[in-house]
Formats: structure tokens, sequence, C-alpha cells
């Protein structure tokens, strides 16, 4: 559908990425409707179609750890629920740690995540061998592993979502953008696109990696910035890799899929912003090649088969922001994932939606409320638990 | 030479008998053996098809490493060189019983989600059998090759007859380095070649750099190049596309490359009777070299009077404007059914291959990665790079000549001889008199999908995707979901990601999804070329030199 069916909604969603279609579902289930989804590309043409799939629980921050647990148990029954199978399969997460400093990160995490009520482990480099014994441990001298951490396919829950919220009475617009923001007496009245105003009570930004611009276009500097990063897919081979495996000295992380391809992807010194728009750049090949022989010494002949970027949406501090604007009054934001918005979309996205009808949520304004950015003397700590 | 003492290579255990620079394939087809794997999915017998290295037909295991194309690579002694498809062996597998009780396939998006507490023994049991090959052995060496970094000015890719004949009018000498996935034969002195070198990536040029591109290649042995050039001509050619019928993925069906890539020597194919496939210049140049071996020609389209006079000297009849509907047989097709466009009755022929060379498509992948605006040319049903005077393409340092340009006939050599001048510097050139692929009439295929997709046998499988056995059913569900353009169809059907990186489907996908959503094809949209353009191994990527600068003397 390209054009919408009224010229008014309760609700106007910009993102038909996993955070906007999740979103419109919690609200469509809440009787919140009419609701109309907007997205500029094709399903999945942004992170939601480009991420590596993984879904964890280990966080340093106790809020995202229970984010992370309410998604891992809505994963767990999606297939169920939305009649595709994203093939969620929990085969741990391990992290590895080479330095002094790595290791006592992994241990600050893993005290949080356990006193959570999570069965985080911390191994020794000797243990990791029963977990993944083709990865290197020459380095290791520290790992924590999770193993209700787990990957999935991103794809068959956009569809699910796509299908479902649609059946809900839900609009959803494909290669449709928002251009700008209609503001009616101080506050966010709908949104302009090529083929004119939209009207809403309420517009929510789940643009992802342009939602940035978006909060630009409707007047506000955002906190949260764009940064591109690449990933790569090798050919597949009978799965031998059960878990996740990150190593911090690179930010490398790889998992195999259940069709047998290893996706994965490492820090790259990129500049942030969008530079370079969605290519690959020369430099990424080699750089994951040789990340991943030593991580994987087995794996030297197996081929590279296709590599792609995306965009991360940063926010400082490097958590979600999740609120209503408090500089635009019905403009929430549901945006600054770091990487990390489709893992946490079926938790976030219930805040997001309570955030949208003015209900309170669990989650703190002072830690995920757009206006933490606006206190200039504001102390931060960010999550530094970055990759994968 | 080989070391006459020497172990001989083995297949299977078995001695294995291989002439020099004898591809495995060949050797074993030889040998009458062409059944080397089987399909991801439901198991169906593959034998070689594209005889090039794209598809997924033909993978071996060399001395520990999965997934080597038998059909490229070239034994040695010693080699250990076993089949891991199909179980017990790709001749006799069990696993087959897949394609028989799933006749209309396996719907693995809405499948294996009840009950709850079944999910990991799915997952257990889908992962004992995906992949193609196992892990590669521990230890297999060498683990990383050396690579190496080198600066040119003039990198050409491809040593096609174009290439040679740009090569031959330049004047070229040092400075000039030519990478060729096959063997450089025929190049002016003083040039230097990269031979059995596949160029994999082409990023848009640094601007203001010395020599702005960055070529990465890689050798069939692993080593990696890095290539600074200043200027790059790309001279890739084309490549024979595939037809959708049902049982397409039989063997015996191959495009002409992959029945040459097989034949001994030219003159003796690789089958008894053929049905050959197409009405251009193509068949008429096939018929002339296999005509006795030819039962008949059948064309989508019209043919031409090359076609029609070579056929009828040798009594080989025609039957142009004619669906393919099926190929039936077991290990080897014995049979295909045809009708004729416009709800003709249907009619069988025997035959024991089907040989595709009904279109040609420009290898353009560099092209696409390196930003050149490249058109879609409905002729072709392919895009090609939209050039300037003297053939440069929209990136100012980038040239594009010969078949993958949209030439064809005498005129791929010709554009070669005539882009010597404007590389030269020495003005542009006439481009007047060469003919194209791009004329402006209907393609081959101009309706031929939706009247074939009506009239498709219900009860066979016809599979849109053979590196992921993804069916045409599931293409067709997938739009009678509402779902529409090329980039979700693959995503949602995985139709394109497998090994030969859609070279096959895609082009015959899209004009299907063009028809079934009534618009044109570029709106149906393309698949990003997403790089390497070919499977490179991590072991040679990692052997380059660190990245450094890219700007410098």
């Amino acid at each position: 559908m390209t054009a919408p069916t009224r010229d008014r909604y309760r609700i106007i969603i910009v993102g038909g990425g996993v955070v906007g279609l999740f979103t419109s579902y919690h609200l469509a289930r809440a009787g919140a409707g009419p609701i109309l989804v907007v997205e500029r590309g094709f399903l999945s043409s942004g992170a939601s179609g480009r991420n590596g799939g993984g879904v964890r629980q280990q966080w340093e921050t106790r809020a995202t750890v229970r984010l992370a647990r309410e998604a891992v148990g809505e994963y767990r029954r999606f297939g169920r629920e939305f009649g595709l199978n994203p093939y969620f399969r929990q085969g741990g997460y391990l992290f590895l740690a080479e330095s002094p400093s790595e290791a006592e990160r992994l241990r600050a995490v893993h005290a949080i995540v356990a006193s959570e009520g999570l069965p985080s482990r911390l191994l020794r480099p000797e243990d990791v061998a029963r977990i993944a014994p083709d990865v290197a441990r020459d380095r290791v001298i520290a790992a924590s592993y999770l193993a209700s951490d787990g990957t999935l396919y991103p794809f068959p829950v956009l569809w699910g979502l796509y299908e479902r919220v649609r059946a809900l009475g839900v609009e959803v617009l494909l290669g449709v953008e928002a251009a700008g923001v209609v503001r009616t007496e101080g506050r966010a009245g709908g949104i302009v696109t090529a083929s004119g105003p939209i009207a809403a009570e309420r517009v929510v930004n789940a643009a992802g990696g342009w939602s940035a611009e978006f909060s630009r276009r409707a007047g506000l500097e955002p906190a949260n910035a764009p940064t591109r990063h690449e990933i790569l897919a090798t050919e597949p081979v009978r799965p031998f890799l059960d878990p996740m495996v990150i190593r911090l000295s690179d930010g490398l992380y790889v998992s195999q899929t259940m069709r047998g391809e290893l996706v994965g992807g490492r820090t790259m010194p990129h500049p942030p912003g969008t530079a370079g728009g969605m290519s690959t750049s020369v430099d990424l090949l080699p750089a994951m090649a040789r990340s991943l022989v030593d991580l994987l010494p087995r794996t030297a002949p197996l081929r590279i088969l296709r590599a792609w970027s995306g965009y991360y949406d940063d926010s400082p501090d490097g958590l979600p922001i999740i609120g209503e604007d408090p500089r635009l009054p019905g403009f929430v934001q549901a945006n600054g994932f770091g990487g990390h918005g489709f893992m946490l979309a079926p938790a976030s996205t219930r805040r997001v939606a309570q955030a949208v009808l003015g209900e309170r949520s669990d989650l703190d304004p002072a830690t995920f409320g757009p206006a933490r950015f606006l206190d200039p003397d504001r102390p931060s700590t960010p999550e530094r638990l970055q990759p994968g | 030479m080989p070391d006459p003492s020497a172990e001989p290579a083995r297949f299977r255990g078995r001695p294995l008998d291989v002439g020099p620079d004898e591809p495995l394939a060949r050797a074993l087809a030889r040998r009458g053996r062409r059944l080397l794997g089987r399909s991801l999915r439901y198991h169906r017998p593959r034998a070689p098809f594209c005889g090039v290295g794209h598809c997924t037909n033909c993978l071996v295991r060399v001395n520990g490493v999965p997934n080597v194309r038998a059909c490229r690579y070239v034994p040695s002694p010693g080699d250990r060189i076993v089949s891991e498809a199909g179980w017990p062996s790709p001749e006799v597998d069990l696993l087959a019983a897949f394609d028989l009780l799933f006749p209309r396939g396996l719907d693995a998006l809405h499948g294996f989600r009840r009950p709850a507490w079944a999910t990991p023994l799915y997952q257990r049991a889908i992962r004992r059998l995906a992949g193609f090959g196992r892990l590669p052995d521990a230890g297999v060496p060498p683990a990383v090759t050396p690579g190496e970094e080198r600066r040119v000015e003039l990198a050409v890719v491809g040593a096609g007859r174009s290439a040679r004949a740009l090569l031959a009018a330049t004047g070229a000498g040092p400075g000039t380095l030519v990478v060729e996935r096959d063997r450089a034969l025929g190049l002016p002195d003083g040039v230097e070649s990269l031979d059995r070198t596949t160029a994999a990536f082409l990023p848009p040029p640094e601007e203001g750099a010395d020599r702005p591109f960055t070529l990465l290649a890689v050798g069939d042995r692993g080593r990696a190049h890095r290539i600074r050039a200043r200027t790059v001509v790309v001279a890739t050619g084309g490549y024979d596309a595939s037809l959708l019928f049902a049982g397409s993925d039989r063997p015996g069906v191959l495009t002409a490359e992959g029945a040459l890539a097989l034949a001994p020597v030219p003159e003796r194919p690789p089958f008894r009777r053929a049905v050959l496939v197409g009405g251009g210049e193509r068949v008429a140049g096939l018929l002339a070299l296999w005509g006795t071996h030819v039962e008949a020609v059948i064309a989508p389209g019209t043919v031409g009077p090359e076609v029609a006079r070579a056929a009828s000297e040798i009594g080989v009849p025609i039957y142009p404007r004619t669906l393919l509907l099926e190929a039936t047989g077991g290990r080897r097709i014995r049979r295909v059914t045809l009708a004729a466009r416009g709800g003709g009755a249907r009619f069988s022929l025997s035959t024991d291959a089907v040989v595709l060379a009904h279109r040609r498509l420009p290898n353009s992948p560099l092209l696409f990665q390196a930003g050149a605006s490249m058109a879609w040319r409905s002729e072709a049903g392919a895009y090609f790079p939209a050039l300037g005077p003297g053939f440069a393409t929209s990136v100012p340092g980038l040239y594009a000549v010969g078949e993958v340009a949209g030439f064809t006939g005498a005129a791929i050599t010709e554009s070669g001889r005539r882009l010597a001048p404007s590389l030269g510097g020495r003005g542009p050139v006439d481009l007047s008199g060469l003919t194209t692929l791009l004329d402006g009439a209907p393609g081959p295929l101009d309706g031929y999908y939706p009247e074939l997709v009506d009239r498709l046998p219900r009860r066979s499988k016809t599979v849109a995707c053979p590196c992921e056995d993804v069916l045409l059913g599931e293409l067709a569900d997938f739009h009678a979901r509402g779902y529409r353009g090329i980039e979700v169809a693959k995503r949602y059907t995985g139709l394109g990601t497998g090994l030969c990186q859609g070279r096959y489907c895609v082009p015959e996908a899209v004009l299907l999804l063009a028809a079934w959503e009534r618009r044109p094809a570029p709106e149906v949209g393309r698949i990003t070329a997403r790089p390497p353009v070919v499977p490179v191994p991590l072991g040679a990527l990692a052997g380059l030199p660190e990245g450094g600068a890219r700007t410098g003397p």
C-alpha cells in the first residue's frame, strides 16, 4: 500500500522496522487505532533487515537486562503467536576477554546479570573448549557465558509482524518518506509526506538510523546519531559453532545460522556518521578475515559469500531513548538503540506504547527518557558492552 | 609437469585419470561420472550445470576443504577428493526421501513451530542436515596465504577478445596488469597478467587519490592481491542464463558453457542427443559444432535465419516460440515436454541433455560495485553500463568494453580496439557501426514466463533457486501474500542468497515478478551486488598486508 485510507489517524509511527512494527502491534492490541506506519524503503531495508540476529541478556544496566530477559521470552513464543518461525535458537552468548581490564568488565557484567536471577557463568579459558571447541583460546584469560542467550533470523519476525498488524487494522505504507512534522498549537499534529500532510494526535519516531534526521525535521536537535557498521556472511557449512562468540579486544562477533553460514562483524575504524552510505569498505574484508581466522583457525579455507552494512543508531550513553520528547508534546522518541534494537524490540516497544498512551512504564525516565540529554549537568555512566 | 612417480590424485579412494590442465568435472565426465551433488533441502540429484564455477552443482571436498567446484578445480598429484553430498553417496541418497515426502515443498518459514517443547529437537535435526560441506579439517595447510599489494597504471579485468584487442592496439606495456580467471593467452609482450585469478571487489574510487581504484582479486590457489590502479577497464564478458521449467535443476540440464566445459574436446559433446535452447547466433555456432548430436532446437522466441539455415542443412527440427515445460528422468534426464506458445498441445522429445543458449547476461557486478550508472535494457533483460564517449562509464577512470558493455559478435573485439585511443587520451572514439545486443527489439523471454507458469505441471518441482532449493511455488506464495519486489523476495524466500550469488536465479525471478506485479522490471528492483563478486577464502584475504593509506605516490 502506498496511500493512506484516511487523512487523520490517532497515531502515526515513522519507521517500518522491528521497533515501529512492534510498537504498532502493542498499540493495536490496546485498541489505540487508527494507526498508520510509514516506511521510507521496503520492508527490511534498514537495520532490521541488516543485523546479525543476536539476542542477549548480558548487559551492564539492570533495566536493559530485564528488557532483554522479557524479549527472550517473547521471541521464544514468537513462532506460535505470529505464525512465522524466526528459528530463535538459544545457543548462548560467549564473551571472551584477553586483558585484565576486559576480564574485569566481564566480572562486573556477570555480577549484575547473576543478581537479576539469570544463570550467567564466568568461565576459565579451559571451560571455553566445552562450549565452543573450535575457538582459539591462547590469549583468552576469562570468559562469560549465558546459555539462554541466542540468535534468530530477523526476517520472519518482520513478516510476522507485518501480516499480524495489518490483520489488526494497522495501515503500513511502504516507500513513503516522512519529510517533516506538522506542528499544531505547539504539539506534534501529524507528518508531511510528498503527497501531502497526514494528521495524527501522536507521532512516534522509530526511524532507526534515520531517526536523528527525522528529529531534525521535527525541529529538534537530536542526541543520537547514525554510524555505519559492516557485517558479512560466509558460505554455509555443517553447523559446528553453538554460541554467539564475542571477543572484546577487536569487537569481533560471530555466530552460525541454522543453515550454516557464519555471520559476523568487528569494530572498524569508521568515523561516526553515514559517510559511505550502505556500502562495504575495501578494508573490511581483510580485517574481518584476519579476525575470524584468528578466532576460528579451521575456518581459513571457508569463503566469504557477501558483505553488507547498515546503520547503528547510537545514543551518547549507549542506552535507548524512549519517551515523549519534552520539547514537542505528542512526539514520542523510540530510538537510540545502538545496534541492539532488534534484540530488545518485543519488550522495549511495550514501553514505547505506554509512553504513546501516556501511561507510566517501569522504565526510569531519568535513564531512558529523551529529557536526560537536555540536562547539561547530568552525570553519564555509559553502557560499554557494545559489540554484538 | 606432474612427477609421474608421484602418488596420483584420488577421487573417493580411486586413482583419478586426469589430463594436464584438465578440470576435475571434465575428467570425471569422461568416465561417465556426472552426479556429484545433492541439493540442499530436497536432496535432488545434481550434476554440473554452469561450467564456470558459479553454481552449486559440482561441489567436492579436496584435501579437507569443503565446497570446491569440480568444474574449476585442476587436480594435483596426491589430492584426496571426496564427495560430501548425499547419504551414503551422491548416487544413493536416502535423504532424497524429502523430495518425495514434500511434493509441494517444505515450508520452513511457517513450519516447525509446534509443539513448544520440540523446538530444540527440530533445531538440532535441522542443524545436522544444514550446510553444504563440513568444516575444513584442522590444520589444512596453508591456513593463511600471504597476499600482495601492487600499484599499476591500468588494470584490465578479463583477457577475452575485447581486452586482447584493446591491449594490442594501445601498445600497452609495463604498468598494465591483466586479471584473468582462466589463463590469459595472446597478450602483447611486457603486459603482465595474473592468471586463474578472479576480481572480487572494486569499490567506488577514492577521489583525489593518485591511484583512485582499489581492486581485490584472489587466485585459485588462495593468493589475494590488492591492486591500486589509476584506470580500470572492465572486460568481464558475459555468461549463459538459466531458464525456469519443471526439473530445470535435473542432471543433464546445463548451459552451453557448462556443456563446453565438460566436453573432452570441443567437437565431442558430453551427451548423446541434446535439445538446444535458443534462436540466436550462439545456437548457430553450437549447431555447427555438435549438429549430429542435436535432437532439436527449441526457442522461447523467434529463430534467426542463421539458425534456420544451419538446422535445415543437417535436418534438425526447429520449434520456435515454444514453451519448455518439463525435463523428466532420474539421475539423468530422458525426456522433455514442450508446447507451442499461445496454447499449443503438449508434446515430448527424447533427449539426454538440455543445453541452454537462449540468452547471454553481462558479468556486471564489478560495475555495480564501483558505482557506475547502469541502465536496464529490456531486450536483454539485464542491466548494462551507461556508456559515454569512448566507452567511459559514469565513474571517471572506469571503462567497460566487450560483452559486459552490451556488444555482440564481431563488435566485441572491435570495441576493444576502438577503446585504445580513448585510454591513451587521444580523444573520443567512434562507436558507430558496432552491433550490440541492445537494439530495442523485444527480448527472447518477452511474455514467456507468465505463459509458462500457467502451464507448468503441478506434480513436479520447479526449482526457482537451485543453490538454496527455493521452489517456484514459494515465490508465488510470496506474491500471493502481498509482498512486492525482488529485494523482499530474496529475504522472504532465500532465493539468490546461495553460492552463485543470484547469478542464475535472480534474472529469471525478476522477469517473473515483473509479470506478476504488472510493472517494468526496474521497478521490481535489483539485488544489490554485495561484495565479493565471487566467494573468496578467509585465508586469502587474511594474508593481505594491512590496509594502510590509500593515497600516496
